[in-house]
């Protein structure tokens, strides 16, 4: 069952497409690390820089927005006749910043010569 | 609302209140990464005071999604679950005490792939009628039997088959059966209405009518001479009602080239909801099929703002046959 949670408009959020994987640095978790930093240009181009590298991306509207459903509830095992679950539709996106294009590391010192 | 719909061995779906959309999980190679308040370009030249750091947490990621798309509700099951237990009338000699094949509302809204609309829509559409709470179907020789009772005593009363007196049949007929199942065989076979004075009539529906009768007629037999069919059933429909073949679309079929010609019972209900296999059904039956003596079967599985030619044009292979177009499946059926 899925259900608008709360009072008031429903949370926007926004998604962050990425080509590949996101890996941690060291061995640890994703959770609680920095990814990177999002930028935009003048012109309202996305920006990410990850690590070293820098990537450029666009900002799309989603044909088909999304709604991000988080379960409460229910048995671990669904079954006919123990509680059903309920899905709350907790946010909508209706935008999307997609970055496809490969990275590019940012070298800032070049040396002259070798 | 939304509800999720489907027992173990189903596809999910996902219903509203009045409609049903097929579920599907969607992957991509890419991380999608939610990120609550981030701002877009728009949002940040709105407000530029805000142009300091925002440190924003990305809520999490995933890889897949759930794909929605608008779908035929998945009916035919409701039939198959009321045809359980036909209502045979109070009277019936059934054991009353094996109710475990009777469905409330609500227990169909559990089993049945489809919004509640559509549901209770559908439930009309079958003349499906609530007896004690629950959903019931009535056995065919009891609703032919109810049937009888009406017009029997529309010829006898020799009332107009445009308005029949809800109050009279109860009266007269209230003896013989419930005054509710009266009632109920008399808004299936007609059309309800309030006269100026306030009272209940019904003007009758003679093409329903006429079909339930062809089907009393044909489900007896694997298939009847036509002719002999055609004037059986004339003499067996209430007096002033006309027979007419284009009556029994979706119920039975003529063998134009038999000889001599027959009509035999052939009901949409019975054959599959899955588009393929009811193509394969059909052209198991027939090996060519013209698309006036097809569209009766396959109507129902038209999705909004498609076409019986789309159906065609996908499932089956055209040829011309004798100057006339015909249609045949486009594999070979075992």
């Amino acid at each position: 069952l899925s259900r608008r949670g709360g009072t008031g408009a429903l949370a926007q959020w926004v998604l962050l497409e990425l080509q590949g994987e996101v890996e941690p640095r060291q061995s640890g978790d994703l959770a609680r690390s920095l990814l990177g930093d999002l930028h935009y240009t003048c012109e309202g181009v996305p920006v990410l820089i990850v690590g070293h590298h820098i990537l450029y991306g666009k900002v799309v509207q989603l044909e088909k927005p999304f709604a991000v459903l988080v379960k409460q509830g229910g048995a671990p095992q669904p079954s006919p006749v123990g509680p059903h679950g309920h899905y709350t539709v907790t946010a909508l996106i209706k935008t999307k910043l997609l970055f496809k294009t490969r990275p590019k590391p940012i070298i800032t010192h070049v040396p002259k010569k070798v | 609302s939304l509800v999720i719909r489907g027992e173990k061995d189903e596809h999910a779906v996902l219903c509203s209140k009045d409609k049903t959309y097929d579920m599907k999980i969607a992957d991509t190679s890419n991380m999608l990464l939610f990120v609550p308040g981030c701002k877009t370009p728009e949002e940040l030249n709105a407000d530029p005071a805000s142009c300091n750091i925002i440190h924003s947490q990305i809520a999490g990621y995933s890889k897949n999604y759930w794909e929605l798309r608008r779908c035929r509700p998945k009916l035919k099951k409701l039939r198959k679950l009321l045809m359980e237990d036909p209502y045979e009338g109070p009277d019936s000699q059934k054991d009353q005490t094996l109710a475990f094949s009777k469905y409330t509302t609500e227990d169909l809204l559990s089993l049945i792939q489809a919004s509640e609309e559509e549901i209770l829509h559908q439930l009309q559409v079958i003349d499906a009628c609530n007896i004690e709470g629950y959903w019931r179907i009535l056995d065919f020789d009891y609703e032919m039997k109810l049937l009888n009772h009406v017009t029997q005593l529309i010829d006898s009363e020799s009332w107009p088959l445009s308005k029949v007196p809800l109050c009279a049949c109860i009266e007269e007929l209230g003896s013989l059966e419930p005054g509710e199942m009266i009632e109920h065989i008399l808004l299936s076979y007609g059309r309800k209405y309030v006269d100026d004075a306030g009272e209940v009539f019904f003007e009758m529906r003679e093409d329903k009518i006429c079909r339930a009768i062809a089907q009393m007629l044909l489900q007896n037999a694997v298939k009847f001479n036509l002719s002999e069919f055609e004037e059986v059933w004339q003499q067996s429909v209430p007096e002033g009602m006309t027979t007419r073949l284009d009556q029994l679309q979706g119920l039975a079929l003529v063998d134009k080239s038999s000889r001599p010609e027959t009509i035999f019972l052939l009901k949409v209900e019975d054959l599959p909801e899955d588009n393929q296999e009811r193509f394969n059904s059909l052209f198991g039956i027939r090996e060519k099929w013209t698309e006036v003596d097809i569209t009766p079967y396959i109507q129902d599985l038209c999705a909004e703002k498609q076409t019986v030619g789309a159906l065609l044009t996908k499932y089956a292979r055209s040829s011309m046959l004798n100057g006339v177009k015909v249609y045949n499946s486009r594999r070979p059926i075992s």
